[in-house]
């Protein structure tokens, strides 16, 4: 087990090397993503500056939470695309039966998909979230480890309901659109203050749009620096993780090739 | 020559009209804009509720929270009616597809203009027919006049021809860029942040207001969204004149940049 663990992140690694060479290749193209991203996001951090200066507390939230809020979202975000990019595709490479090149090799399928290709802009999230919490929030050792664990968990959750949100296509066609419309729905609430939902919207969270386990219960572990608080995140991913897993794996069932000719380079 | 002149606008509109169909026959992508659409303005109407009741006060900026939320609806209906422009300008610069436009006897940029007119238009009826929908279910309607939705009719289209010079402008830094992405996605920001997308630009500190209200991108979206719930004739003019100036100075832009650019297409053959 602890060999095949290994050795899958071996392959990671591998990946990561291989699609940063690629993306090399074209070095205007990718730094001017990765910068813009870093721009985009510090747009919003300076959205939410200027917006706490004016009304200084929201519900019991600070401007420092809500720039913690952002960092782990764009950490985790940027992490889970930058390695695993392949999952925004999945939706499309299902309805267009373009997954047979992945059938084919020797590792399991879906890992193997995932890890083929990399979000270039993803890196600018990553090293977004990464700058702007040591640089603003100035974490002393403890929360700065707690803060990279929490990232890593928060890209198991992105990437857990990326591959949920793609395989709807084995159900229902070309879900394109549909985990689009989703993805973006958990990203829109996970980046505001939990503080503002409550009721049915709240139990929604934590269910159809895990946003709770992408945002709010990290930046309440990071507040509290409470056990209890990182180990319901880490229960929170590893389910939405099985349920993306479970659904891919029921839905190849119902694969249909596309008699694609495709190489994978 | 007028004769001609008449040609060239029919041809044109026939491009937009071709675009509204196309665009009303794509249902799911239409369906999906209105869940997104009715997600992002919920969010923010939670935001702003939140935001009054914790500052104790009627009004922010002028606007009562009503008013604040149909102000969202404007520049929300505006901002996300935005075709993805500049995309298709950096496809046809990177695939060569521009060589073919331009042996047709069509201006590019003006078939261009026609096209995501007619996108934007279909799209912009949408979000805002959703958006009413979601402002009355959570906060009511708001009293609108004559005057105000004339002004709002008058200022609107302006916007989206200084918009679409904007993308326009994005799109063209493909002849000289390997992505334009990144210039895009700093193009929307500054959209977002300097336009008063979420929060009207009268929020914000009043050293900065008269910086941002002579920008183009106040003259997109906080001066449609003002005019439809707040309309004055003072806001009129001003908004007039910043929009006169940014349709000539951006226009040339993109006049001169277009010839310029079209100077370094090279055609080989095959």
């Amino acid at each position: 087990m602890i060999r095949s663990l290994a050795d899958y992140l071996h392959l990671a690694a591998a990946y990561v090397r291989f699609n940063l060479r690629a993306h090399l290749e074209y070095r205007g193209a990718f730094f001017s993503q990765v910068v813009s991203m870093f721009i985009n996001d510090g747009a919003w951090v300076a959205f939410w500056i200027l917006f706490f200066r004016r009304f200084p507390v929201l519900h019991g939230w600070t401007v420092t939470d809500v720039i913690s809020l952002w960092a782990v979202v764009t950490a985790g975000f940027g992490l889970a695309f930058g390695i695993m990019g392949n999952a925004f595709q999945l939706a499309s490479s299902i309805a267009q039966g373009e997954i047979d090149v992945w059938l084919l090799q020797p590792r399991a399928v879906l890992p193997h998909m995932l890890l083929g290709r990399s979000a270039p802009s993803a890196w600018g999230d990553a090293l977004f979230g990464f700058v702007v919490y040591l640089g603003f929030v100035r974490p002393d050792w403890p929360h700065a480890f707690v803060f990279v664990f929490m990232s890593l968990i928060v890209g198991v959750v992105f990437i857990g309901f990326a591959v949920l949100c793609g395989s709807l296509s084995f159900f229902v066609g070309h879900a394109g659109a549909l985990a689009d419309q989703w993805r973006n729905a958990l990203i829109s609430f996970s980046t505001y203050p939990p503080t503002l939902f409550q009721g049915a919207v709240k139990v929604l969270l934590y269910t159809a749009i895990p946003a709770g386990f992408v945002s709010y219960l990290p930046v309440e572990a990071l507040r509290s620096m409470s056990a209890v608080d990182v180990l319901l995140c880490v229960g929170g991913a590893l389910l939405v993780l099985t349920t993306g897993v479970t659904a891919f794996y029921w839905g190849l069932r119902r694969y249909e090739s596309g008699n694609l000719v495709s190489l994978n380079g | 020559m007028r004769a001609e002149c008449l040609k060239s606008i029919s041809k044109y509109s026939w491009i937009g009209y071709t675009a509204v169909r196309s665009e009303l026959a794509y249902s799911a992508a239409n369906v999906s804009r209105i869940i997104f659409m009715a997600t992002v303005l919920y969010v923010f109407m939670r935001l702003w509720s939140v935001v009054y009741e914790g500052a104790g006060v009627e009004r922010l900026g002028g606007l009562t929270e009503t008013q604040m939320l149909w102000y969202l609806v404007a520049t929300e209906s505006i901002i996300m009616s935005m075709p993805r422009l500049w995309h298709e300008v950096d496809q046809d610069v990177r695939t060569g597809a521009l060589a073919v436009h331009l042996i047709r006897p069509l201006s590019y940029a003006a078939a261009q203009f026609g096209r995501s007119t007619g996108e934007r238009v279909v799209r912009f009826a949408i979000n805002l027919m959703m958006g009413s929908v979601v402002a009355i279910l959570f906060v009511g309607p708001i009293p609108f006049s004559v005057a105000g939705l004339s002004m709002f009719a008058l200022v609107l289209p302006m916007a989206f021809v200084i918009d679409f010079f904007g993308a326009m402008l994005v799109g063209l830094c493909a002849f000289w860029l390997e992505s334009t992405q990144g210039v895009a996605l700093i193009y929307s920001r500054l959209m977002m942040l300097l336009g008063g997308l979420m929060v009207p630009l009268e929020v914000y500190p009043d050293s900065v207001q008269p910086i941002l209200r002579a920008l183009p991108f106040a003259a997109i979206l906080n001066a449609p969204g003002r005019m439809l719930v707040a309309p004055s004739s003072a806001l009129f003019v001003h908004c007039l004149e910043v929009q006169t100036m940014c349709l000539v100075v951006y226009g040339f832009a993109v006049f001169a940049l277009h010839r310029y650019a079209l100077k370094r297409v090279f055609v080989n053959g095959g």
